[in-house]
């Protein structure tokens, strides 16, 4: 591969495995996500979406196979996947946020000890990206005070304010109560139109049909396949996504 | 012949002698909570690590110090140590005891504390970035000690009694000098009930504390809505 192919890509996954005990979670991964492209990932429950996802930024380790999160291989050095947690942000189904922290001191504890940002600088981004997501008035309110679309929404921002390269969403609107999915899916969609590189596994086909550039279909730990979302949809070329397709649209 | 004496009650209680081993107790408990906190945390912390080692070890320490009673412990701290050429003075023995003892309590509490902050706080802490330190020191631990504050009162309240048994290698606390005066004026239940009133201050004001912190510690959730429990995720229709 040569160096410039190298530059277009985000993420490149190669042959990649992890078994929890004997179960084999994902197998044979190959999966390449060029800069600033959109994917989603579907598929029925148990079939190795978080775990792929997780595996991106080494929240969970893969077994086998190669990762390359921006050029940086992830390996079991923290140099290496300290970079690739830095380049990447992840939003995840039950927010994650810290819930003895106000809303801005969520926002600001990665960028001022992680980034060494000054307190003034560190707000200000904060305010910055809290504003973007049309959350500034609640700053100084603690995560229990929000509601669920505000609280996922706050996790958006937080992952922001460390500038990442890559956004990855596992299940953001799953734990969501119906009427406030919209909010949290257009504020999605608002970094998708600003060039954001991002992989959200969703059960959100509505969203991917819009959003995507291309859905990954997963099925027993393995890529089904890959498709845009036009020809995914009308015509998937597998019996499982057919079948899969049937249950969630009606 | 029956006699008490209700007003020789508030001397006793207002005694120089006696009050000045009221605050040998609270200084017993106040070291004892310290010095049992960082160890039972170091404990804690052994038991928690993937290190077969330090967790057998952690496992074994708390087995023993919980096992056997606290008096056994400070008696031979005291008395069967000297024997192998470790000698303290009476303090450091009353205090290592208590210590030693009291870490054995908290470790399991501090663990408690520890597993039941949900494993998507670390998660996102590190896919921020943050190292393991801060995650551990911003993150994880406060949300810790608050469940630990509750398990935390009932066993200073416990250590606070407690102390009474250094009495028994002669730490002039409160149940050792009230004995004291006891066998200096025979008025037994005059000493008893100033000692016992001591008790029952030094406890309420415990509670007092005890629930302060909670408060300190709680406001953070004192407003947060019972919905954040996680429901089960939801296979949604196209929206399209």
């Amino acid at each position: 591969m040569t160096a410039a192919a190298q530059d277009l890509e985000a993420v490149k996954m190669e042959a990649v495995y992890k078994y929890y005990g004997d179960f084999p979670a994902l197998t044979e991964i190959d999966l390449k996500v060029a800069k600033g492209e959109t994917v989603v990932i579907c598929g029925p429950s148990g079939s190795g979406k978080s775990t792929l996802i997780r595996c991106i930024n080494y929240i969970e380790k893969h077994d086998q196979g190669l990762i390359y999160v921006n050029g940086i291989q992830l390996d079991n050095q923290p140099k290496n996947f300290d970079a690739v947690r830095r380049a990447t942000g992840m939003v995840f189904q039950n927010f994650n946020l810290f819930p003895h922290m106000t809303i801005l001191d969520n926002c600001t504890l990665a960028p001022m000890t992680v980034n060494r940002l000054g307190k003034d600088a560190a707000k200000e981004l904060a305010m910055h990206f809290l504003t973007k997501v049309r959350i500034p008035d609640q700053a100084g309110k603690f995560p229990g005070q929000l509601s669920g679309g505000q609280q996922q929404r706050v996790a958006i921002a937080r992952a922001l304010c460390m500038q990442p390269k890559i956004m990855l969403f596992d299940e953001p609107t799953s734990s969501l109560d119906p009427e406030m999915v919209k909010e949290v899916l257009e504020t999605m969609k608002k970094l998708t139109e600003e060039g954001m590189t991002m992989i959200c596994v969703t059960h959100e086909m509505g969203f991917a049909r819009e959003v995507a550039d291309r859905i990954v279909f997963m099925n027993d730990g393995r890529i089904v396949e890959q498709a845009p979302p036009a020809d995914f949809f009308t015509q998937p070329k597998s019996e499982r996504a057919r079948t899969f397709l049937d249950q969630v649209i009606r | 012949m029956s006699h008490f004496s209700p007003s020789a009650c508030v001397d006793y209680f207002f005694n120089y002698f006696l009050m000045k081993g009221v605050l040998v107790t609270i200084g017993l408990t106040a070291a004892g909570v310290a010095g049992g906190l960082v160890l039972g945390m170091a404990i804690a912390l052994m038991r928690m690590s993937g290190n077969a080692v330090l967790h057998g070890f952690a496992r074994a320490y708390v087995w023993f110090f919980r096992g056997t009673p606290l008096l056994i412990q400070l008696v031979v701290i005291f008395t069967g140590l000297p024997q192998l050429g470790i000698k303290f003075d009476v303090i450091t023995c009353a205090l290592v005891g208590l210590i030693l003892n009291e870490a054995a309590y908290l470790a399991e509490i501090v663990r408690s504390g520890f597993m039941a902050v949900s494993p998507g706080q670390s998660e996102a802490a590190w896919a921020l970035g943050l190292p393991k330190s801060v995650t551990f020191r911003r993150v994880t631990l406060p949300q810790a000690f608050r469940l630990m504050i509750p398990p935390l009162g009932n066993s200073v309240n416990s250590l606070l009694k407690a102390t009474s048994l250094a009495s028994v290698i002669s730490v002039e606390e409160i149940m050792r000098r009230s004995d004291m005066l006891m066998q200096e004026h025979f008025q037994i239940l005059e000493v008893y009930a100033a000692a016992t009133a001591y008790y029952l201050i030094l406890t309420s004001l415990w509670d007092l504390a005890q629930r302060r912190l909670e408060k300190h510690f709680g406001r953070s959730t004192a407003a947060r809505a019972p919905r954040t429990l996680a429901r089960a995720p939801v296979i949604l229709e196209a929206r399209a």
